[in-house]
């Protein structure tokens, strides 16, 4: 109902208007300023505690002032390395394979599935539409204990597979798909594809797909990001701490070092190097947040 | 060349076929055990623990032993280890052993969880105090896990602060009163210790120790006392000291707590026989420092300790590989190689009375290198600790006295509530679950 | 004129191409929900003593899961405390994005791309890692603000009594969801035509004027999306509250009411009481969201 109105106002969307700045550099307001001044100060405080806390080693951690950094952070990095055998580094990689394979996965479906249901009309199409919607109404705390029963069933816990599976329904990439799927790919050309004899497959995936690439890698990014930060399904899949993703592992590592405290700095460390690879993603990938079309506002 | 529409299907539906077996292939040989083995063939067992370096200890096994070999998964800790084994169990693949804390074995039983050994080591019962046994076998004639650490409560002073802040050593609780409100008047931030709602096994330790028995089994029904007198007297003692700031009510465990044990700000730890582990990384700093001696008491003269944690090795009943299993579980909790290593390397202090012995004769652990006789004492300690029965819910109990005791600590209020409350809850717990079960004062 | 699809769409593709969401989602969504809607009305049975085999079967419970998770007063508590949690975030939250964005689309606003990246970096901080960071910075003895504070003569106030801990946590949905909300606003203001904001101006409104009758209504969708969405999502608290609850003793086990469904699943063992629980919670929070949606819709679309 809602979204349907919705996506009427997304085919006929405007192209974005002039930036009017650009006409008039002029002196800039300081109240204005200051208020976005004191937002990015706010937002980025723990990150700038973070960084300067990865310095200190243990007893610096407790004992200097907080935002004095010290010099340890190479020590610690050092550290962090040799725990458990390098440990930290296979969680690491495992959390790009589960947020990168699963991000993948995921695309390919929700691309699939969101251009079926923006470009074809057949039987069941909305109540499948609104049955994964529906999907975002249920809490993963509710559906971790049966997944894991059911995987455990035919074998799959504590695998690779019983993260990344449950990781590829997207019912918010679908979503967007079916969006973009029905904003950038025109009729016409499909049409005319058809008629030139080409099957359904090749015509989506030569045709289509590349005219919805820049929605494709956003939910990319929306899932990658989602399973990158996805604690509860991973914690309870999975017992070979070889196969922990980041915050898993981080958050095993914070509870030992609640009895050993000089897992602490390791914590912050580890804390650290798990929230930089995100940000290199996020600032070399700026052009593609194309939250436009999450907002209903797509730009043809 | 093109495929037929026949030999397309064909190749398409041997693809799949192989790729359903890589994936299952994948995914059986890396949960939980492997497959079954003949005589000569290589057994590998699984061991889920959070004891730090227990992967040394296992290496002095897996050297001896090429034909059983066994692998440690660590991890977190007590508490995140027993939700997986739960979760495990129930989905029937758990490891083939598993470090089960003693409050934990009933529940892990009254679901048919772990498996009755008895028959690979019924002959050990000797070799640990009879307390300890009890707490295995459940008083039947099963024994469910090899007792692997004791652990009586003890106290822990900083000697130099107790100096500094003119304060005796207390032998009794009411001197413990006493010189918390004298070391509130004269510092009024640093704390002889902390009481929280974070540690329901500390609490139930206290209790033992003034003789409270939560659970008690007769015949086929069980009887739940939480607020006995003695519970309550408990309760009571440590509701004044809290709300008059004579002990701090911070969880322990915590990055402040931390700071405060190694700063000075705690000169004194209502703790257990396996402080040193702890100490050793929380305080590095104050190596020598700290001295053990028995909890204050009720009665002067007495010597009566509780129990807080302590775990066995179990075997789990989905393994398939029992007896390796059992035999591995002995030798880790009875061999004297294994026990020195755990000891030395995981600050356990064995349940085994000959190492327990041992111990005794040899140098204090390298924290308390100012105390000579530190496992004279920890094994007289271990020797007069009360015997104790745990109940099928001991985690819904536990649970509960976080939430009850959780508004109680902060708000300094009245701790003989919230001790109801979870008497009630317990209660209730059981009954709905079909146990015949009684209150008893 | 006949829709082209209906005229030259094959019958088959459609289905093939949802094949693979609509199994995965039947395996991994639906069958999951259904079986814990089958485990809510039964419960585990002992009997004697409840040691050894044989001594627990499951049997059927009818209502007593359902009515004994609301009849719980913790519970009952956890749902109050919730709603109040949603009702300080999400207002706090989206608020602060539109302010943000707003500015960001202003005119003679300094600082617009440095602020729009650091308000949106929070967003690539996972919550566990947040919430151990904040954790850290609200604690009196390890925190860098008692120390600005003892600059300034103030000491630090306990944010994690009773009256201030509920704040604390919204604190840090606060800080990392204000960024994404504020880039989905942004993009929205993005794309409103120039002529309306020109027409605005040259009747002499200001840039505040401007701001409240023509942006704000014309983003009004994506206000109510992001609304909707957010309100969702506060209601599903887990991540936050479950970090910090070692660190204090006013975050109990079962503080929210997802928490309540972990600590009966996974703490008491007992899955029937959970399955109970969550789908009371589910349901609550779809007639809550439904409604919410066809409320917005009734008067944000019909009514323009």
């Amino acid at each position: 109902m809602a979204l349907v109105r919705l996506e009427g106002a997304v085919t006929q969307a405007p192209p974005a208007r002039k930036d009017l700045k650009q006409q008039r550099p002029g002196r800039k307001a300081a109240f204005p300023t200051a208020i976005l001044l004191l937002g990015a100060v706010y937002c980025l405080l723990p990150v700038v505690w973070v960084l300067v806390a990865a310095t200190k080693n243990n007893s610096q951690l407790f004992n200097t002032f907080t935002f004095a950094p010290s010099g340890s952070l190479w020590s610690n990095i050092g550290a962090l390395t040799s725990y458990g055998g390098g440990v930290f580094w296979d969680w690491m990689l495992n959390t790009a394979i589960y947020a990168g394979g699963g991000a993948l996965l995921s695309v390919a479906v929700s691309g699939l599935t969101g251009y079926a249901l923006a470009k074809y009309r057949f039987r069941g199409r909305s109540t499948l539409f609104n049955l994964l919607l529906a999907g975002v109404l249920v809490p993963p705390v509710v559906l971790a204990l049966p997944q894991y029963l059911l995987l455990a069933k035919v074998g799959l816990t504590n695998t690779y597979w019983s993260v990344l599976l449950p990781s590829v329904i997207s019912p918010y990439g679908i979503y967007l798909a079916r969006i973009y799927a029905m904003a950038s790919v025109p009729d016409e050309v499909i049409e005319s594809a058809r008629v030139d004899g080409c099957p359904e497959g090749r015509l989506f995936a030569r045709i289509a797909v590349p005219m919805m690439v820049p929605g494709l890698v956003t939910i990319f990014l929306f899932q990658f990001v989602a399973v990158w930060n996805n604690f509860l399904l991973p914690f309870i899949m999975l017992s070979d701490e070889n196969k922990f993703p980041l915050i898993v592992g981080l958050y095993t590592l914070l509870n030992r070092g609640s009895s050993a405290p000089s897992l602490y700095s390791l914590v912050v460390t580890g804390s650290l190097l798990s929230i930089i690879p995100l940000i290199i993603l996020f600032l070399s990938l700026q052009r593609y947040w194309r939250t436009d079309i999450a907002s209903g506002a797509v730009k043809q | 060349m093109k495929l037929s529409l026949g030999g397309r299907a064909a190749v398409m539906r041997s693809l799949i076929a192989a790729a359903l077996v890589a994936v299952l292939a994948a995914g059986c040989s890396s949960s939980g055990s492997t497959s079954s083995s003949t005589a000569s063939q290589k057994v590998k067992l699984s061991f889920w623990s959070w004891v730090p370096n227990l992967d040394k200890v296992v290496a002095i096994w897996n050297k001896a032993h090429p034909d059983i070999q066994v692998q440690v998964q660590v991890q977190a800790g007590g508490d995140a280890e027993l939700t997986k084994l739960l979760t495990a169990a129930k989905a029937g693949n758990p490891p083939d052993v598993a470090q089960v804390e003693y409050q934990v074995l009933p529940t892990l039983v009254s679901s048919n969880y772990l498996a009755d050994i008895s028959k690979y080591a019924g002959s050990l019962k000797g070799g640990f105090p009879a307390g300890i046994w009890n707490q295995v076998t459940l008083g039947t004639s099963a024994v469910y896990g090899i007792p692997e650490d004791a652990a009586p409560m003890a106290f822990f002073y900083r000697a130099d602060l107790f100096t500094k802040y003119h304060l005796t050593v207390p032998t009794t609780w009411a001197q413990f009163a006493a010189d918390a409100k004298k070391l509130h008047a004269e510092a009024p931030g640093v704390y002889l210790g902390t009481f929280s709602s974070a540690d329901p096994g500390e609490f139930a330790g206290l209790t033992q120790q003034a003789g409270a028995q939560w659970w008690s089994a007769s015949g086929s029904s069980w009887k739940v006392s939480i607020n006995s007198a003695a519970s309550q007297k408990v309760a009571s003692f440590w509701q004044s000291l809290v709300a008059s700031g004579g002990v701090n009510n911070q969880p322990q465990w915590t990055a402040a707590w931390n700071k405060g044990m190694n700063d000075g700000h705690y000169i004194a730890w209502v703790s257990d026989v396996w402080a040193p582990g702890d100490l050793v990384s929380e305080s590095a700093s104050n190596a020598g420092k700290w001295t053990m001696t028995a909890l204050p008491q009720w009665t002067a003269g007495a010597s009566a300790s509780g129990n807080w944690g302590g775990s066995s090795t179990a075997v789990m009943a989905a393994s398939k590989h029992q007896q390796a299993a059992a035999e591995f579980a002995t030798w880790l909790n009875t061999s004297p190689a294994a026990t020195a290593a755990l000891a030395a390397q995981g600050g356990i202090y064995p349940a085994d009375i000959a190492a327990q012995a041992t111990l005794a004769a040899g140098k204090p652990p390298a924290y308390f290198s100012n105390q000579p006789s530190f496992y004279s004492i920890a094994k007289q300690l271990a020797a007069g600790t009360s015997q104790v029965t745990w109940g099928p819910d001991v985690n819904v109990a536990y649970s509960e006295f976080t939430t009850a005791f959780g508004t109680a600590t902060t708000s300094k209020g009245s701790f003989l509530t919230p001790l109801d409350q979870l008497q009630s809850t317990v209660l209730n717990d059981m009954k709905k679950s079909g146990f015949t079960v009684q209150a008893a004062g | 004129m006949k829709d082209p699809r209906d005229r030259t769409a094959p019958r088959a593709a459609p289905y093939a191409f949802v094949a693979p969401a609509v199994i995965l989602f039947t395996l991994l969504v639906l069958v999951p929900v259904g079986y814990t809607l089958y485990l809510s009305f039964q419960k585990s049975q002992v009997s004697g003593l409840g040691l050894g085999a044989g001594a627990r079967r499951q049997v059927f419970a009818g209502w007593s899961n359902y009515t004994s998770a609301l009849a719980d007063p913790a519970f009952d508590a956890s749902l109050l405390r919730v709603l109040l949690y949603s009702v300080v975030l999400v207002p706090v939250m989206l608020g602060l994005a539109l302010l943000f964005a707003l500015l960001l689309d202003a005119r003679r606003v300094g600082l617009q791309r440095f602020a729009r990246i650091s308000i949106f970096l929070p967003y690539s901080v996972p919550i566990v890692v947040a919430s151990l960071l904040w954790g850290f910075l609200y604690l009196p003895t390890v925190s860098p603000f008692t120390t600005i504070l003892g600059w300034f003569g103030l000491s630090m106030p306990d944010l994690f009594a009773t009256h201030t801990v509920l704040f604390s946590v919204a604190n840090i949905g606060v800080w990392g969801g204000t960024g994404f909300n504020m880039i989905v606003m942004y993009t929205a203001l993005r794309a409103v035509p120039s002529e309306l904001y020109e027409a605005a101006r040259i009747d002499g409104a200001s840039q505040l004027q401007v701001a409240l009758r023509v942006k704000i209504p014309m983003i009004a969708p994506a206000l109510v999306l992001t609304g909707v969405f957010s309100i969702i999502a506060t209601l599903q608290v887990f991540n936050e509250p479950i970090t910090l609850s070692p660190l204090t003793n006013t975050i109990s086990p079962v503080w929210m009411p997802l928490m309540k469904v972990y600590d009966e699943a996974f703490t008491n063992n007992n899955i029937y009481a959970a399955a109970a629980t969550s789908i009371a919670i589910a349901a609550g929070i779809f007639v809550l969201s439904y409604s919410l949606l066809r409320l917005s819709n009734r008067h944000i679309f019909e009514g323009r």
